[in-house]
């Protein structure tokens, strides 16, 4: 018979416990404050004037506009271009910027610093902002739609480069240097190598979140099939926009399908 | 001819790597240099191409000081010197010619090297190394498809490609199983004898210092302990050196019978 052990009892942390129920306590006023101030009017969400506004609407989306497949098959096309364009663009702008961020590439914390505040402010605003922004300064059309999501993308890609970038076998790059090569050529033949196809892999997957993105920027005149939406939805026309609702989900999902299946043979 | 004068490193955070270094290696040896790890044997063969600089003192590579040495005149004394590393250090992504032909870039323009225009003569040489080392089948492999001891084999093709006249090998064989690194160490005492390229190797394994050095350097905390021909070295030596008996993975045993 084995021996039986005494496990010792575990210590008690009494500030572990007093910081557990301070949490507690203060999760349940931040939810009581918010449901209290937004005054939700529970009476007008079931009353039976929303039944009503969903019996007649839901069952529109469900007899989709097929005569306008044609109309908006092009602007689900364009759709896809702003995606392509704003995404490449970004995937190109991404890189000087992710080299300055890594710190095995740039050896100054301040520059690392400086790089990683321009990648943050740029993550921090949504597309859709930088559409309105950009909507302003090159007016309704398709190229604003092409500069948010260009600039959007950015600051995500620059951050999953520059992680790229820091995980590279930095023993290559001394023996490159052992060899007499100078920074350019180790750029070309010791870093490129190790870090293009996850580069690459990274570009195609925001091109997927950009192509979901560039949907909605329609909305506020940056052009694609968001136009579409809003005058559907100003022109009460459901049928349609059920019909460009059963594009965008065909579409995304076919993408989807095929970047994924391009991201699993690079890496 | 290789020249240390008091040669000290201090590292940044305050370690001595090497402390008072004077020794002198002539052109066309086999030198093993041997000693625990943390001996500073890496600090001393990195110092020759300056992979670190030493704090202090004189190091003469075919009479010029190379402490002083910076940018453009730094890249081409590393040309000439050929580096082996434990782990290899192939682009694993590129294919083993493009690995090879790296060689070449500190002979090769800049613009040239990046539109990866490289001489037929280039070419030809990195071709021709590859088949010195026998791998020369696997030219269009990737790096990575490729066993450890193939993936040293084409590391020192590289290095060849280089046309070095010294030829630095920090542990080459530290990652390979006995057989494949007896085999490394008659491709690198070859070339070493058919070339007449002066030759330095770090290695921790006292059988095999035995059998391939012509000189042994020993090395404990930064200092040289011993300096002699190899033929002199008994395992007694050994003890000394490592300041402690010898123990069974000093040694690797295992020589390669074909």
């Amino acid at each position: 018979m084995t021996k039986r052990h005494t496990i010792p009892p575990k210590p008690k942390q009494t500030m572990t416990l007093v910081k557990r129920i301070a949490a507690i306590v203060i999760l349940l006023a931040i939810y009581t404050w918010t449901f209290t101030s937004i005054s939700i009017k529970w009476d007008t969400i079931f009353s039976t004037r929303t039944l009503d506004n969903f019996d007649r609407i839901i069952p529109k989306f469900f007899t989709p506009a097929i005569e306008e497949t044609g109309n908006i098959l092009e602007m689900m096309l364009e759709t896809i271009f702003i995606a392509y364009t704003g995404s490449l663009a970004a995937a190109i702008l991404a890189i000087p910027l992710a080299f300055l961020c890594a710190s095995n590439m740039v050896k100054n914390r301040y520059l690392n610093t400086i790089g990683m505040w321009i990648l943050g402010a740029v993550r921090a605003f949504p597309e859709i902002i930088l559409a309105i922004l950009f909507v302003a300064a090159v007016g309704p059309n398709p190229f604003a739609g092409v500069l948010a999501i260009a600039i959007g993308s950015t600051g995500m890609l620059g951050k999953l480069y520059a992680e790229v970038i820091e995980s590279i076998d930095m023993h290559v790059i001394e023996a490159f240097e052992a060899s007499g090569a100078n920074k350019l050529q180790i750029l070309f033949y010791g870093i490129m190598p190790q870090v293009l196809p996850e580069f690459m892999s990274y570009a195609i997957y925001r091109f997927e979140i950009d192509v979901r993105a560039s949907s909605v920027l329609g909305i506020v005149g940056a052009g694609g099939i968001g136009t579409l939406i809003t005058f559907a939805y100003l022109n009460r026309n459901w049928e349609e926009v059920g019909m460009i609702l059963l594009v965008i989900i065909v579409t995304v999902t076919i993408i989807d399908q095929i970047s994924g299946a391009i991201r699993k043979r690079l890496v | 001819m290789i020249t240390f004068e008091n040669v000290s490193l201090v590292y940044p955070n305050g370690t001595q790597g090497l402390k008072d270094i004077n020794i002198q290696i002539n052109e066309g040896e086999f030198v093993v240099i041997v000693g625990l790890s943390g001996a500073g044997k890496s600090t001393f063969i990195r110092s020759i191409n300056r992979l670190v600089t030493p704090t202090s003192g004189k190091l003469m590579v075919n009479g010029d000081n190379i402490l002083s040495f910076k940018g453009k005149e730094l890249r081409h004394l590393r040309k000439k010197i050929g580096m082996i590393f434990q782990s290899y250090n192939l682009v694993k992504r590129s294919t083993v010619m493009k690995n090879v032909i790296a060689g070449r870039l500190g002979y090769t323009d800049t613009w040239k090297s990046i539109f990866h225009l490289f001489s037929e003569k280039d070419r030809q040489l990195a071709y021709e190394n590859l088949k010195r080392v026998n791998i020369e089948s696997k030219l269009y492999s990737r790096a990575d498809e490729l066993s450890g001891g193939q993936q040293q084999r084409v590391s020192i093709a590289r290095v060849l490609t280089q046309q070095p006249t010294l030829l630095l090998a920090d542990e080459p064989v530290a990652s390979l199983d006995p057989p494949t690194s007896h085999q490394v160490m008659k491709y690198l005492k070859q070339i070493n004898k058919e070339d007449n390229i002066t030759t330095i190797v770090n290695l921790h394994f006292i059988d095999m210092a035995m059998e391939y050095a012509d000189r042994i350097i020993g090395m404990r905390d930064g200092e040289i302990v011993y300096d002699g021909p190899a033929s002199s070295v008994s395992e007694k030596t050994f003890e000394e050196i490592y300041g402690r008996s010898i123990r069974e993975d000093d040694i690797i045993g295992g020589e390669e019978h074909e």
